[in-house]
């Protein structure tokens, strides 16, 4: 499953250090769903998809295959 | 039950009651083997030092060490326990059936472990829910759909 949250992160100039302290989850974890080896939680998804003033579907794609934009 | 303690004091606690329990052991057990607490606490105390040093740094060991772990390191943790769980069984299982083969009088503490597991196995199906006979929506008579909470 790919998400945008390393584009988003990177488009608003924050650290995986920062967001993870936001989120209330450790910098690994940021770094581990900013590559896909962990796919977050649904509470967890929404707490990243609110952070960035997005809706989930928008953040996370499911099929990994479609066009995000 | 360890939440009056400090997050970064827990770990290195368990291993400080762990150790003294271990080294108890050896000091009740008196002969030749008392210097066995010694070695134990010295063991059990490194290890309960190195606990907390290392909980205070930014690493999954730390979060670990440090009981801060997210829902990422939870879920690990927890296949983590499930594979030694796993394994546990499996060493008791085959001491069982190599005890009775050999017809040793040590066969029962595998039986014990065992049967704990087992015990502990059906315990934690009941306390997660699975085995709940809940109704489905048309036989309890619900006609409104369940609300998602992403509405």
């Amino acid at each position: 499953m790919k998400n945008r949250v390393r584009e988003q992160r990177t488009q608003r100039g924050l650290s995986q250090a920062e967001i993870a302290a936001a989120l209330g989850v450790s910098r690994q974890t940021v770094i581990s769903i900013e590559s896909g080896r962990y796919l977050p939680s649904l509470p967890l998804a929404f707490r990243i998809a609110r952070f960035f003033d997005l809706t989930v579907d928008k953040m996370f794609d499911p099929g990994g295959e479609e066009d995000l934009a | 039950m360890t939440t009056f303690i400090r997050p970064r004091l827990r770990v290195p606690a368990l291993y400080v009651l762990t150790g003294a329990a271990l080294a108890a052991a050896f000091v009740a057990h008196g002969g030749g083997i008392w210097y066995g607490s010694i070695a134990t606490g010295i063991g059990f105390g490194a290890r309960a030092i190195r606990a907390y040093v290392t909980g205070g740094r930014d690493s999954d060991e730390g979060a670990l060490a440090g009981s801060r772990a997210d829902e990422r390191l939870a879920l690990l943790r927890t296949r983590s326990r499930a594979l030694a769980g796993i394994a546990a069984a499996v060493a008791a299982f085959i001491g069982l059936t190599a005890g009775i083969a050999v017809r040793a009088a040590w066969w029962w503490p595998f039986a014990l472990i065992l049967a704990i597991a087992l015990m502990a196995y059906l315990f934690g199906w009941s306390q997660y829910g699975i085995g709940a006979t809940d109704p489905a929506d048309d036989e309890a008579g619900v006609t409104q759909p369940a609300q998602s909470p992403a509405t």
